[in-house]
């Protein structure tokens, strides 16, 4: 090559490396201190301060700064575990983002001070070394004692390993305990007031910070499945600011806004219809924050009894391969490894959150109440009148792992009050409680084809298990000799007693209680296994055909559930039975609605067999066929279901609609029982003001709601989530769509949002964290 | 020729990436700037007992979100007031409030905050209408509305 020529391609490649430096200038003029190119996050944060940086984030102090050592009551131990587990963990990368830190890039930390300090109190020795170890190990690729910083993660910081703590990885020790727990949730108070079969409830969820730094708290709870949420007020102090519905996807955009600005701040979302997901932004060290949410919703009705039910723990789920959208069961501290959109962090056995609850019912029956029972907690009661009672959980036993189920007995057949209506500027609302003719009780049924679904999934292993197969056995011991009957088990598979349903001969059932006795709970829920060998098999045209599910419900994937019955019910009808102390009630209420059945739950301190031998009764009895109503001159719309289910003996169903009557008229409900004809004749009174309640409308919504939602669980029908959304932001409800926010304008906290903790739940009552907890 | 076709070639598979990171972090700051501001509404009754009142805000000019809404500072009125959630898909938000009480505000009060988020560099201008206000026997009474930014410059 010639010396010309040499020079000459010289020139070029220096022309390019001139041209390539004009252009990356800008670039990492906007972005040099923090090397942010893959971090979306930090890159958002940068941009939007229109191009300032941000303070350093309080919760990361340490890694921020370049030589000043920490101070000694700050919680560092948490940060630098975080980062430590991250790199550890090996996540394609240092900062979890893939790309591993250059030399050359200036922001950088050392670990300066020597000791790693949590709750403001020096490491024991041996983890000390615990830290040192975890932390040098991730840092084989860096250079001696520099830790760089890319940037933090948007959702929680990781803690090591199970044995420090996680949410967030901030500790806090117990008084008088020597383990180290998060504490972001101090106390659940629960204000529930009944009136004939709808229920006002009041819950206050008090966030606390017991930290020397700002946190976010994260907390996913359940609520009732039809809880119509309409109200959200965030409390500071003496100041209460209501929340705000929205789209949520805006309100979320505002939530982020605000806590990245340092605003005090709360949204709240619906993940499932009975799982939310609060989130309290820049708590202040040692500031309280309650966040108040009131909800309505119906009282379940069966057999004489009310039953209210407030849930307390969200079960940890099973999510099958590759299913992104479910509901991640992982221990504490192990956040973002179920892979799920929502996960709940859940306590190790022994440990205990300090979280509590308190619940009181006022019920106004509006006739004698003659008996109470709450089986699963320790409550007292007081009488104020025969139709009024006053419950409350006891002190002893306020450690929220299992459903709060409350039920008492009325006086007389039917409710006072069977319609309830409520007037305003948008029109009339009602809700029904349509019994099933008394004459019911007294025809026989005709011969079944029973099929027994049981879920032997590791959820079940224990307690739950035992109960179910309790269910299954004395259920197969009231079979009638004409009757045929199917035995099929599922967790990762399903497998199955025969390969037909077989007559219900002494000896076969004998056989089947065997072979139900035998079953284990083991391994996932493959509820769909289950659905698939109860559902697609040929129908024998002379029995009815009725699949009993015995499960916990604990599953994420609810919605290919419920299309998969849509699409394979049939002629069959599906009564599920809830089985354990705090069951998916969301899954198996739709399961029942969709089947065109009814739903049952045996709690773990309930008999079995009380509860079976109720089912039995009630489908000894033909069902209430093809039901129409004419509304006299209420002028009846938008009533819903739609479709009016089957009335079996004992289950009223709840309907609710609008109107635009005012005035006295009867109610004629029309049936077919066989082939005879039944009508029901109900007077009402739509002025009476005693049979009015201002929760009707959202009850009305929220029941538009969902039979919206189920329907979208088989309809792919676009409009159907603007209709929802529509629906939820005209009457200010929570849904799938729809998202409440909070928050404080007046007042902004220093430096930036802090550190993320998520409150982690106790398993529900007699579920094994071994078998469903992901570690 | 060879290296120079190489030399270009390397050169634009490098500047293309890089014009296309430059473009995308164009677009980002381009957003325009969020912040947040609390609105004080006052209500003035003279020499009469407030018991009741509904007023409308919306903004005539500039983008506003309304993000949370306080009560006031009297006793009577510190519960968080309720808004209207079909008339803020309308962009505005109609507010009411009463109280059943003896104890109840006279002259200047304020009746509640209202907590924004402001999009964009220009000032919102507010539009606030006071429907009614009313007495403790339900009459409606003469009253004025007004309010005060509480941005910090």
């Amino acid at each position: 090559m010639s010396i010309k020529r040499m020079f000459f391609l010289l020139a070029i490649a220096f022309g390019v490396v001139i041209l390539l430096l004009g252009l990356l200038v800008p670039s990492l003029n906007r972005t040099h201190k923090f090397s942010t190119s893959q971090s979306n996050h930090f890159r958002r944060q940068i941009d939007e301060s229109d191009g300032k940086l941000p303070p350093p984030p309080a919760g990361r102090m340490d890694w921020y700064r370049y030589e000043e050592a920490p101070p000694a009551n700050r919680l560092t131990g948490g940060s630098e575990i975080a980062a430590g587990e991250k790199i550890s963990r090996g996540m394609g990368g240092y900062n979890g983002s893939g790309v591993a830190p250059s030399a050359g890039q200036p922001l950088r930390s050392r670990r300066v001070g020597g000791r790693i300090v949590s709750a403001g109190k020096p490491l024991s020795e041996e983890a000390q070394r615990l830290e040192e170890r975890r932390i040098h190990s991730g840092l084989l690729s860096v250079t001696a004692d520099e830790i760089w910083v890319i940037a933090r993660p948007e959702t929680q910081a990781v803690p090591a390993d199970e044995d420090t703590p996680g949410c967030g990885a901030m500790l806090a020790k117990l008084p008088k305990g020597d383990k180290e727990i998060p504490l972001p949730l101090k106390h659940t108070d629960v204000k529930g007031q009944i009136s004939g079969y709808i229920a006002t409830v009041d819950v206050t969820q008090q966030f606390h910070n017991p930290y020397d730094q700002k946190i976010e708290a994260v907390y996913v709870f359940p609520l009732p499945q039809n809880a119509a949420v309409n109200e959200f007020i965030m409390v500071i102090g003496e100041r209460k600011i209501r929340g705000i519905i929205r789209e949520r996807k805006e309100a979320e955009e505002i939530y982020r806004q605000a806590r990245r600005q340092g605003y005090v701040a709360s949204l709240l979302t619906q993940e499932r219809p009975n799982i939310f997901t609060q989130k309290v932004a820049n708590i202040e060290p040692g500031k309280n924050i309650d966040v108040n949410i009131k909800y309505f919703n119906t009282l379940a009705y069966v057999d004489g009894w009310y039953e209210f039910v407030f849930p307390m723990v969200v079960g940890p789920r099973f999510n099958p391969p590759g299913y992104t959208d479910g509901v991640g069961a992982v221990a504490r501290g192990k956040n973002g490894i179920s892979g799920q959109k929502t996960e709940v962090q859940y306590l190790k056995p022994g440990e205990r959150s300090g979280h509590d609850i308190a619940v009181t019912v006022d019920v106004d029956a509006g006739v004698k109440i003659e008996e109470v029972k709450c089986t699963n907690h320790v409550i007292k009661k007081i009488f104020t009148s025969p139709e009024k009672l006053s419950v409350k959980l006891s002190s002893l036993d306020s450690i929220p792992n299992k459903d709060f189920v409350l039920r008492y007995k009325v006086a007389g057949k039917t409710v006072k009050s069977a319609l309830v209506t409520h007037h305003d500027k948008r029109g009339g609302f009602f809700t029904l409680m349509l019994y099933p003719p008394e004459s019911l009780s007294y025809l026989k049924r005709a011969p079944m084809e029973m099929i027994f679904v049981l879920d032997c999934s590791g959820s079940m292993n224990g307690k739950p298990i035992a109960k179910a197969k309790q269910a299954v056995t004395r259920a197969l011991r009231k079979l009638q000799p004409n009757d045929t009957f199917q035995v099929i088990r599922f967790s990762n598979n399903a497998s199955q007693f025969g390969p037909d349903p077989i007559p219900a001969t002494p000896d076969n059932i004998r056989k089947a209680i065997r072979y139900v006795e035998n079953l284990q709970g083991s391994g996932g829920t493959m509820m769909i296994e289950g659905i698939k060998a109860a559902l697609d098999f040929a129908h024998d045209p002379h029995r009815f055909r009725l699949v009993s599910f015995m499960t916990d419900g604990y599953i994420g994937n609810e919605i290919e559930i419920l299309a998969a019955i849509h699409q394979r019910l049939g002629a069959s009808r599906i009564f599920s039975f809830g089985v354990g102390s705090s069951v998916n009630r969301y899954l198996l209420d739709r399961m029942a609605k969709l089947g065109k059945g009814a739903v049952a739950y045996i709690g773990l301190d309930d008999g079995a067999g009380e509860v079976v031998d109720l089912f039995y009764e009630r489908i000894s009895h033909p069902a209430l066929t093809d039901v129409t109503i004419d509304w006299g001159n209420m002028q009846v719309t938008d009533m819903y279901p739609y479709h009016i289910r089957d009335l079996f003996v004992g289950r009223p169903v709840i309907l609710t609609g609008r109107f635009k009557g005012n005035s006295k008229t009867t109610i004629r409900v029309t049936g077919k029982v066989g082939d005879l004809t039944q009508e029901i004749a109900i007077p009402v009174n739509l002025d009476d003001s005693a049979a009015a309640h201002q929760g009707i409308a959202c009850v009305w919504a929220r029941k538009k709601i969902e039979t919206l939602a189920n329907q979208a669980a088989y309809d792919n029908n676009p409009d159907l989530p603007d209709e929802i959304k529509q629906v939820a932001l005209e009457y200010g409800l929570m849904s799938a769509y729809t998202a409440f926010i909070a928050v404080d304008s007046s007042r902004k906290t220093a430096g930036d949002h802090g550190i993320t903790i998520a409150v982690p739940v106790p398993v529900p009552d007699g579920v094994r964290y071994e078998t469903t907890v992901q570690n | 020729m060879k290296e120079i076709t190489a030399i270009i070639l390397m050169s634009i598979s490098i500047i293309v990436p890089v014009l296309a990171q430059q473009s995308e972090q164009d677009i980002t700051t381009v957003q325009p700037r969020v912040r947040f501001a609390p609105l004080y509404i006052y209500l003035d009754s003279g020499n009469k007992s407030l018991a009741a009142y509904q007023f409308e805000l919306k903004a005539a000019a500039g983008q506003i979100k309304i993000v949370g809404v306080e009560g006031g500072q009297h006793k009577a009125f510190k519960e968080a007031p309720y808004y209207d959630p079909a008339a803020l898909a309308n962009d505005r938000i109609i507010i009411a409030a009463f109280n059943t009480g003896s104890e109840l505000p006279k002259g200047r009060t304020r009746i509640a905050t209202i907590h924004l988020q402001i999009i964009g560099d220009a000032e919102p201008d507010y539009e606030l209408k006071l429907t009614v206000a009313a007495d403790a026997d339900a009459k409606e009474i003469p009253a004025k509305i007004s309010f005060e930014k509480g941005e910090r410059k």
